[in-house]
């Protein structure tokens, strides 16, 4: 069979190592063959090809020394930076909030985890504390581990050598230069070259493709240079308009912190493609970034109405109806979920909480079982806390101090299983104890409101009024309209006044 | 005097020049300032936390920054979209321009600009339908509407340094005002320049007045007013003028020029008069004056601001019926009481005068009533005469100003004020006593051609003379001074400027009469042929008319400046109002092409280095976070390897700065040359023509089209 006919065919079935081997066979006897060299290079790319849409991962470096943000502190609702400020959110109280103070999404997503630390310190040891992998710069973390994977596996050294490459004679040939690009942005992940490369080439085509400035803005964009991304994008979408080009740019505005901005954008996308379920989607992450729920819910279901397939909209909802006490809605969406083919710990686990409080109590039991079974080690202890909770629901103090023992096995940092840890201890008067769980659940989830107020309510009743009064002040910090905090404090400030 | 309203205090440092403020809700009034690091303070006292109902303790929690990242050198607020009901901010960098929704926290547009912003105004202009930011950079004026488009672009001679909105020409239509550092205001009515003042320093101020007033100010500390092109007055400082606003501090309903001085001092004067009406001192340096409502009691305040963050406000004067007429009846006595002050000295000088023709022949007349006088002959006049030196090796070309008296009293001093071609605007000439003479010679170094009225003081008076008699007088120098007839060898420029003019050749021949210092004027029947060399440059100035061929005028000098000068004086002189000329200067535009090449060239390598830079700084984050992982985990070999590493990228980093700074600043001084070239181009034609050419150039270099942009700097039009 023809060589070149074979290696297409195997890059069509995406078997893609079986392609690069073949074509490295033609390649040894020709290093001219231009169109192995094409299919090679694609290949490679496409090994490690990863959509840089739905990429975006802030690392320590630009979380804490990076200054995008025009405003510092901005108003209400108009900055991803401070959305426990927003009013119209649910309360902490009823929707827990994960690190970043943001109420807890249904669906994990790069960006949405973390708040930005205050100090180096804590930055570089929330990674550790908590279950996240924060790269310690966006150019380094996965982008490099891609980049060197490949080299590994030639052990003649590596296909391009990118330095002995002469950039502008590849520009001037439109057939060779998208690949190359593709190959060095993905593969080689060697950003400077690419973006010289895509300069020369805007140029050779006398800056009438639009793909090229995209591509230019990408590579911009990587480099955090985010004015010149935004203004390779406009460009180009001045010349056409692409839904990608839409999303890239209001990544660029998420990444400067304008969500009203972005907002812009998406409804411009929206109006030339109406019903883009990648739009909308983009439209209610960041009303729920900005903490609009009751908007952000609307567009989920705007997204399932064009694409009634979307994991994540399906599960934002959930959890939504979750939260606002309709377990049996809940139950519903997450069931949709199974039926998708979705099956992890994670489903199981919410499956298992809203059976319990949608009183199913058959099928909560089973739930958890099967959410034990697929959980991994990192997994367990959530699993663990949850069935924690339903054992307190039942009223077994029991089982449920056992279970978050259980928990903290699993996960020796486990701040909310502390915490309630603390409250049991509390209930059998070990205040001692209570005390010591506050105290950890504090310094681990600093997050939290609960172990403050817990251990001020604590420390009021032993008398030691000056760190009840540090406590709930922390509490309030976190959760400004807390009302019992509230009232501790007034409380607290009579006996000062008194004194 | 005023006692300040309300008075606040910022932590933060003001830039000078640089602050505004707008209602960026469209109800509450915000102090914005420019503050160091590239931030912008905004001061919100009023609509802080409504909803969270949290109380505010203090300026400082009102006060929040805004960050730029790059030095802030323009900064204002304005409705920039007339379809929303608020007011936005556009701040300026060296290289680009953005304007914020400070409400919504989002970009309404964000631009580079090559030239730098220097200064920024929002408003309306002229009959663009929209309001429009309007931007000034190195030699480029551009205006943008709330999208981001570039609606208007225009050039000036130089670094523009201060812009004003105003209703110049009395139409109901805003003109844009521009002052520069080549000393001149400009006044363009949308692209089209109107009229043109030249100052003596660079201009650093303007503000609006009411109707077609405005107030200005020098770099030399000059401040003034002027009324479209007449000045009304002006006073001159030692201490230099940070901004200056208009506000009715008296209540009249005429607004006064506030100024606010680099010591620190704030003053109202009158804009008829420039007569003091109102002081205050702050410890340090004004930073900025503007008026708002700033207590939302529907009063407009006039708000100061100092360098170290300290605010005042004030409000008009009170001014009731019962305190106005005692105060004026008073200044008309002060001033009647004055004048007949005067006029008794003067009286008593005359009867001195005659006392002294009534005593004999040959008694002193130096003594009279025992007070000493300096008598001369009533008929002693001053002669004034101009001529052009050529200068030598140790004196560049100059012209020679000779004064001397008709009979045999000596000069004693002489003053002579005149704006911009001494240092300090005076020159004093005291000879000492033994070289006092009936003649002063006075050599004059003119920079630049242009019309300059010299004021003549002299003291004239007997060697042994204790008081003098001021003579007084005003010359006027011609525009065009230093050039004197050339030989007949000279070689023939290069370069020429043909048009051809319906006119009489007597009326040509009168103007150059009248505008250049030659020593024999200069006549023709009818064909004129003038030759003259140009001193400061030493280069050759033909100008030639042929009425035979259609009026058909050459001009040929190798300098383009110099044709463009001459070809505006003829033309308002014989009151063309449009003309189109074919201009031809190949040496001037060999070496503009070599300057756009290196234009490219620049950008290219600023590209280049942008993407270095960033990646550098890239590794420079993952070190220090891999440092500091180390010093966290007591891993001290691996930490004091990371900042090893850190320190030698970061002077790499520092050296690629340098490269970087040189490449920009190269890359701006070549766009200004640029620039200049299309303002020179523009100035070789008159009216319509020269609109045409500009925006022709610039869609030109937009597109990026050298050829096409040498045709039309060649024939007008592409």
């Amino acid at each position: 069979m023809d060589p070149l006919f074979l290696a297409n065919s195997y890059f069509r079935r995406r078997r893609f190592d079986d392609c690069v081997e073949l074509c490295n066979k033609v390649l040894q006897k020709n290093p001219y063959e231009q169109a192995f060299w094409y299919l090679k290079a694609r290949a490679l790319t496409e090994q490690v090809y990863v959509d840089e849409v739905d990429y975006d991962e802030e690392g320590i470096a630009e979380m804490l020394m990076d200054d995008n943000a025009i405003a510092k502190v901005a108003r209400p609702g108009t900055s991803f930076n401070k959305p426990t400020t927003s009013s119209g959110g649910p309360s902490p109280s009823v929707r827990p909030t994960t690190q970043s103070g943001r109420p807890l999404s249904g669906f994990l997503r790069p960006g949405t985890q973390g708040g930005r630390p205050g100090t180096m310190e804590q930055a570089i040891r929330t990674p550790r504390t908590a279950h996240t992998a924060r790269p310690v710069t966006s150019a380094s973390g996965r982008y490099v581990r891609l980049g060197t994977a490949s080299m590994l596996s030639q052990p003649d050294g590596p296909f391009i050598n990118v330095a002995r490459l002469n950039l502008s004679k590849y520009a001037s040939r439109p057939n060779l230069s998208k690949v190359l690009f593709e190959y060095l942005f993905h593969h080689e992940n060697d950003i400077r070259s690419a973006l010289e490369l895509a300069a020369l080439t805007t140029e050779a085509c006398q800056f009438k493709d639009w793909w090229w400035k995209v591509q230019l803005g990408k590579c911009y964009y990587r480099l955090g240079l985010l004015r010149e991304a935004e203004k390779q994008f406009k460009s180009a979408l001045n010349m056409i308009d692409m839904v990608d080009t839409f999303l890239y740019l209001a990544k660029v505005y998420v990444r400067l912190d304008q969500p009203q901005k972005a907002l812009e954008v998406f409804n411009k996308g929206i109006e030339v493609f109406p019903g883009e379920s990648t739009l909308l989607t983009g439209i209610a992450r960041i009303y729920e970034g900005i903490n609009d729920l009751t908007s952000a819910v609307k567009y989920y279901k705007s997204v399932l109405h064009h694409d009634n397939t979307h994991v994540e909209a399906i599960a934002c909802i959930a959890t939504n109806h979750f939260y606002s006490d309709q377990p049996e809605i809940a139950l519903r969406f997450f069931r949709r979920l199974l039926q998708m083919g979705v099956y992890n710990t994670q489903l199981f686990n919410n499956l298992g909480l809203c059976c319990f409080y949608a009183q199913q109590y058959d099928m909560t039991l089973n739930c958890f079982e099967r959410a034990l079974q697929l959980a991994s080690d990192e997994e367990m202890d959530d699993v663990w806390y949850n069935l924690g909770h339903v054992a307190l629901g039942i009223g077994d103090m029991t089982v449920a101090y056992q279970c978050f023992k259980l928990s903290l096995t699993s996960n020796n940092n486990h701040a909310e299983s502390y915490n309630n840890l603390g409250v049991l201890e509390l209930r059998k008067a070990n205040n001692e104890q209570a005390r010591a769980f506050f105290q950890s659940a504090a310094s681990l989830g600093s997050h939290m409101y609960e172990p403050h107020y817990n251990f001020s309510v604590l420390a009021e009743k032993s008398g030691d009024l000056h760190s009840s009064y540090v406590s709930v002040n922390k509490a309030l910090t976190s959760f400004t309209d807390h009302i019992e905090s509230r009232n501790l404090l007034s409380q607290l400030k009579e006996h000062f006044a008194a004194l | 005097m005023i006692v300040p309203i309300f008075t606040l205090r910022f932590n933060h440092k003001i830039f000078a020049g640089l602050t505004t403020v707008g209602l960026y809700d469209g109800k509450h009034p915000c102090l914005t300032c420019a503050t160091t690091a590239g931030k912008i303070l905004v001061h919100n006292p009023h609509a802080r936390f409504n909803e969270g109902g949290r109380i505010s303790a203090g300026t400082e929690s009102d006060v929040h920054l805004l960050n730029i990242g790059q030095q802030i050198t323009a900064l204002t607020a304005g409705a920039l979209n007339s379809n929303v009901n608020k007011d936005f901010l556009v701040a300026g960098t060296q290289t680009s321009i953005l304007a914020y929704d400070v409400d919504q926290n989002a970009d309404l547009f964000y631009k580079d600009v090559a030239d730098g912003v220097n200064v920024a105004v929002v408003g309306q202009l002229g009959q663009i339908d929209c309001p429009i930011a309007v931007v000034g950079g190195n030699c480029s004026i551009q205006g943008f509407d709330y999208e981001g488009n570039d609606l208007f672009w225009t050039v000036t001679g130089d670094n523009v340094r201060a812009m004003a909105l105003c209703d110049f020409t009395r139409d109901n239509e805003q003109e844009l005002i521009v002052g520069s550092d080549d000393y001149d205001i400009r006044v363009f009515k949308k692209d089209e320049l109107v009229s043109e003042m030249t100052e003596t320093e660079a201009v650093t101020c303007l503000c609006p007045m009411s109707g077609s007033k405005f107030g200005y100010s020098l770099a030399n500390g000059t401040v003034g007013v002027y009324d479209k092109t007449t000045r009304y007055w002006r006073i001159k400082s030692k201490n230099q003028v940070v901004s200056i606003f208009n506000y009715d501090l008296d209540g009249d309903g005429v607004v006064e020029l506030i100024t606010g001085w680099s010591n620190g001092k704030v003053d109202a004067r009158n804009d008829r008069t420039g007569e003091v009406m109102f002081k205050d001192n702050f410890p340090s340096s004004i930073a900025g004056i503007i008026k708002a409502d700033y207590r939302m009691d529907g009063q407009q305040e006039l708000i100061c601001c100092s360098i170290n963050g300290e605010v005042r406000g004030y409000l008009p004067m009170e001014q009731s019926g019962g305190t106005t007429a005692p105060t004026t009846e008073k200044d008309v006595f002060r001033e009647l009481s004055l004048k007949k002050q005067n006029l008794l000295t003067e009286l008593k000088n005359y009867e001195k005068n005659v006392k002294a023709h009534k005593l004999p022949v040959g008694l002193e007349k130096s003594e009279i009533d025992g007070t000493p006088v300096g008598l001369i002959p009533a008929n002693t006049q001053l002669l004034v005469t101009l001529d052009v030196s050529p200068g030598d090796a140790n004196i560049q070309p100059h012209i020679v100003l000779h004064i001397s008296t008709s009979n045999d009293t000596i000069l004693r001093a002489i003053i002579i004020f005149a704006e911009g071609i001494f240092k300090g605007e005076s020159h004093v000439v005291h000879p000492s006593p033994q070289n006092v003479s009936n003649k002063l010679d006075v050599r004059i170094f003119p920079q630049k051609d242009g019309v300059v009225d010299l004021h003549i003081k002299a003291l004239v008076g007997y060697k042994s003379s204790v008081q003098f008699h001021t003579f007084e007088m005003t010359r006027q120098i011609p525009r065009f001074t230093l050039y004197i007839v050339a030989p007949d060898d000279t070689p023939e420029p290069k370069s020429s400027v043909v048009f051809h003019i319906t006119e009489r050749i007597n009326r040509v021949v009168m103007w150059i009469n009248q505008n250049f210092l030659l020593q024999k004027e200069i006549e023709a029947e009818d064909e004129l042929n003038v030759k003259l060399i140009c001193l400061r440059e030493n280069t050759p100035l033909f100008v030639n008319m042929e009425p035979n061929q259609n009026g058909k005028i050459t001009i040929k000098t190798d300098n383009m400046d110099l044709a463009g000068d001459i070809i505006q004086g003829l033309t308002t002189f014989l009151g063309i109002e449009d003309l189109q000329v074919t201009a031809d200067f190949p040496d001037y535009l060999g070496y503009l092409r070599s300057v756009l090449e290196k234009v490219d060239e620049y950008h290219s390598t600023s590209e280049k280095l942008t993407a270095e830079m960033a990646d550098h700084s890239n590794l420079i984050r993952s070190l220090i976070v891999r440092a500091e992982d180390a010093r966290i985990m007591g891993d001290m070999l691996n930490m004091k390897r990371g900042y090893m590493e850190l320190n030698t990228v970061n002077r790499d980093l520092i050296s690629q700065y340098s490269i970087r700074c040189n490449n920009h600043t190269e890359l701006l001084s070549n766009l200004k040359i640029v620039n200049q070239t299309i303002q020179k181009a523009g100035r070789l034609r008159v009216g319509k023509s020269k609109t045409q050419v500009i925006a022709a150039c610039r869609a030109a270099i937009k597109s990026n089209n050298i050829s096409s942009l040498f045709k039309i700097i060649k024939a007008g039009s592409s």
